[in-house]
């Protein structure tokens, strides 16, 4: 078994990691994991009043501070019943803007676009690239410039709070800006058509549902009251939990989250998808152009997506500065005298919808609960990378999983303080299948189910281990035994399965494997003796903790009795599934 | 400099990744510093990264896990000089709020539940707590200009320079209005001075971002912001958001005098 890891993901704000365990043709495991300690932010903020969470929230990450100050801003706001005039989110809007600026131009040219030119990093590829990188790095200067005049500072900044802002920038701030973005104009198209026209590898390539705020009127942008998810659900701010329903996983400091029991993504590819048909101007002529099936299946198309939105930003910026200065009166904080409440504010952060939510009773925070974009892209980054590692595997270049995982993960642009470093792969001999079974076991009883033909040989180690195992009250049935009545019952209770069957992985008679179910699925080789069986309906968590156990065959003749080698594996297996 | 470059390692443990980020924010410096010295491992910029012997290691992020723990002991075998960069490594971070193991047991299971991580956290605490700290360099995040004041510095061979001074002195460079004599709650006499008193500057209170500065007195501006109508609760919990574990002893003091 080879385990591919990818322990420090570079090139990935913050500190997090990947790892794939291949054994034999199958990946058995891929795990997105979060390196980082817990921070226990939403305890932190337990028992402060409203103004201190406001400044304590945005420091979960750098690169969305100015998300989480308007998230969580929002959701005070929301909860205290505190309504802000139109100006106020003019300007807000304008600094939200230069976030998606720095913080896109940072992702596409920095930290992604070295792995499409081959280069170790940005430095390296500006002996090649000078003008790019060095522009670029003007671009994200001028992003982190628009925060500070707006926020107070690059990172951090406390100028946005609760009712409005503690100074307003001056007129020849903003004019600055607006001039400043014109002069960007030539490069802006230079990266939306460098972007969407790289050669974007074709695996991974799968359905997935994705999710983001759907902004008021009609309009591209990054905020609303409402969630819209791909299939066309709205939820209502709310009602957030809807959609995100998280859950602990033991290999992560970030919890995960899946809609409707499927895993889904968020981001500037979620946005695009979701909403580029609202896009004005050069941005919805190039959306036109460019936009086709692959972005709604390629996860790496997020770095296209990216470039897209850093037009209709630099196309919003002018319309913005002239709104805003055409006001006479700059709005003072609004101030609030409510004592309780519960709210919610939704942004979206550069990487994706961002959740803050509430509850003030007598004047202090007494519950909060905060949802990253990355946790919730943590079950899709697995999905994908599992789908990338299998799909390569079976076409014999297992050699490029390392880097393929490194670019998914990087796609995401995870910022891993999300709570979250990178890509591991290691091969093994045999998966540690005794640990695995037990503690599969110890959470919830599985149905076993044999295939295969007692009459050719070791082809018969299905048949005779369900026999067996009957013998010892557990429970399993052979395929032949399944109808399509007692098949639905089983799509319907929610237990996971175990197929036990004669694998050719290339190894040892008598070799033992336990492969995850999805993996097999996402196999051109590995699924066919399954496939009449889990065409069905099953549900994502179903069969994600559902297996396939794999008995590597000596020979498959016609003879009534296994070989010396399947024989102890038999015994073997039947020793583990006794106690 | 002669000759050799320096080499120097940049490491992120648990925090928000803004001091990492102060660096690549300093876009017109940037291919200098990578000119200057020889960047050996810097996750968040490069990925040809290698873990040898260092001349200068920065840590960010405070350390919240056994792994952690291992890391930063590692880095320390590793370097010549050791700096922590930003709230979390030199103080703990607003994470370093829980220190009673039995709050933080209780505070960790309200997030996680009985679930067994596969890497066992620990109590958040600033990097001093488990290797010998060389310089300090605080903010949350790090300030531009005392960063690259800092990293010439120490280039060139010479010891950085300190900021004793707390936010006020800068707040009365700018001739800002006291917010605290017009009655707000500034935490400006006892934070130490790095973002040239950026939020007085903007019409509100300092939070205390930069962490304790040395030498403040914190018995003195106890009372004052008491007499000012505060109560006893909210001025220590406001003083506690951004002092990590800066004020434990001087918690313990107070409250045994008071
Ligand atoms: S000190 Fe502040 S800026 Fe630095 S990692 Fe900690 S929270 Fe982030
Ligand atoms: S909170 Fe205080 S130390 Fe932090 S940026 Fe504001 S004024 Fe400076």
């Amino acid at each position: 078994m080879k385990k591919i890891t990818i322990d420090h993901l570079p090139r990935v704000e913050g500190n997090g990691g990947i790892t794939a365990i291949i054994d034999g043709q199958a990946v058995s495991e891929v795990k997105f994991y979060i390196n980082e300690g817990p921070r226990l932010i939403e305890r932190l903020v337990i028992g402060r009043t409203p103004e201190e969470d406001v400044s304590l929230t945005p420091r979960i990450c750098a690169i969305c501070t100015v998300s989480h100050k308007l998230a969580a801003v929002r959701a005070m706001e929301n909860a205290l019943n505190v309504q802000v005039p139109h100006q106020t989110n003019l300007l807000r809007e304008l600094m939200h803007m230069g976030e998606m600026i720095e913080s896109h131009s940072l992702h596409v040219y920095y930290l992604a676009l070295p792995d499409y030119l081959g280069f170790p990093n940005a430095i390296a590829m500006a002996s090649k690239h000078e003008f790019e990188v060095k522009i670029a790095l003007e671009m994200k200067n001028f992003g982190n410039h628009i925060m500070k005049v707006i926020n107070g500072r690059f990172v951090h900044g406390e100028n946005t709070v609760i009712g409005g802002f503690g100074k307003w920038p001056s007129r020849e701030e903003l004019l600055w800006i607006k001039s400043r973005a014109i002069q960007f104009m030539p490069f802006v198209y230079k990266t939306v058509n460098l972007f969407c026209t790289l050669n974007y590898p074709d695996i991974p390539e799968a359905e997935t549902q994705y999710a983001c705020c759907l902004p008021p009127h009609e309009k591209y942008g990054f905020w609303g009251d409402e969630i819209l998810v791909s299939n066309g659900d709205r939820i209502f701010r709310e009602d957030y939990r809807q959609l995100t329903n998280e859950f602990v996983v033991p290999h992560s400091y970030a919890r995960h989250s899946r809609y409707q029991d499927k895993p889904y993504s968020v981001g500037a590819l979620a946005r695009v998808n979701n909403l580029g048909e609202r896009l004005e101007g050069e941005a919805g002529r190039m959306f036109r152009k460019y936009f086709n099936d692959h972005w709604k299946k390629n996860p790496l198309y997020n770095n296209a997506a990216q470039a897209l939105e850093i037009l209709y930003c630099f196309e919003r910026l002018p319309q913005l500065v002239d709104e805003l200065l055409e006001i006479d009166n700059t709005p003072e904080i609004v101030s609030y005298q409510t004592q309780e409440g519960q709210g919610t504010g939704l942004v979206e952060a550069p990487r994706g919808l961002l959740i803050h939510h509430y509850r003030v009773e007598q004047g202090l925070v007494k519950g909060a609960d905060i949802i990253t974009p990355t946790a919730q892209n943590a079950e899709d980054i697995e999905r994908y990378g599992m789908i990338a590692a299998q799909t390569l595997l079976d076409r014999g270049e297992e050699e490029k999983i390392r880097d393929r995982l490194d670019i998914i993960v990087r796609a995401y642009d995870p910022c891993i303080s999300c709570s979250v470093h990178l890509a591991e792969v290691k091969t093994v001999e045999e998966t540690a299948w005794e640990n695995q079974l037990a503690e599969i076991k110890r959470q919830a009883s599985p149905l076993f189910i044999g295939i295969g033909n007692i009459t050719q040989g070791d082809d018969g180690i299905g048949p005779t281990l369900i026999t067996k195992l009957k013998e010892l009250g557990i429970k399993a049935v052979c395929s032949s035994e399944l109808d399509t009545q007692n098949i639905k019952s089983l799509v319907n209770s929610d237990q996971p399965f175990i197929f036990v069957d004669a694998l050719d992985a290339g190894k040892k008679p008598g070799a033992i494997s336990l492969i995850p179910l999805l993996a097999v699925l996402y196999s051109s080789s590995l699924s066919h003796r399954l496939a009449p069986f889990i065409q069905n309906e099953f549900s994502y968590s179903q069969l994600k903790k559902s297996y396939l156990l794999g008995i590597q065959p000596r020979s498959i003749t016609k003879q009534q009795h296994l070989s010396p080698e399947v024989s102890q594996a038999l015994q073997r297996l039947i020793d583990q599934l006794e106690n | 400099m002669k000759g050799k470059k320096l080499k120097i390692g940049i490491y992120e443990l648990t925090g928000c990744a803004g001091d990492a980020l102060m660096i690549l924010n300093c876009e017109k410096e940037l291919p200098a510093i990578f000119q200057a010295v020889d960047i050996q491992s810097f996750l968040m910029a490069k990925s040809d990264n290698i873990d040898d012997e260092l001349d200068v290691a920065l840590v960010e992020g405070s350390v919240t896990t056994e792994k952690e723990v291992e890391e930063l002991k590692d880095i320390r075998k590793r370097s010549k000089i050791v700096v922590a960069l930003g709230l979390c490594a030199t103080v703990g971070g607003i994470q370093a709020r829980f220190q009673d193991p039995q709050k933080w047991q209780e505070n960790f299971r309200q997030v996680y539940g009985e679930t067994k991580m596969e890497l066992p956290a620990v109590v958040s605490k600033p990097i001093d707590a488990y290797i010998k700290v060389d310089f300090y360099l605080p903010g949350c995040p790090i300030s531009k200009e005392q960063f690259l004041n800092f990293f010439t510095r120490v280039v060139k061979g010479a010891p950085p320079e300190s900021y004793p001074q707390p936010v006020c002195v800068s707040c009365k460079y700018k001739e800002n209005d006291c917010l605290l004599k017009n009655g707000l709650f500034c935490l400006g006499p006892l934070t130490a001075d790095g973002c040239g008193a950026v939020c007085p500057s903007h019409n509100l209170p300092c939070v205390g971002c930069w962490g304790p500065v040395q030498g403040g007195n914190w018995t003195s501006e106890f009372y004052l912001l008491q007499d000012k109508g505060f109560s006893r609760e909210f001025i220590k919990k406001k003083m506690a958001n951004f002092a990590g574990t800066k004020l434990s002893e001087f918690w313990k003091q107070f409250d045994r005098r008071d």
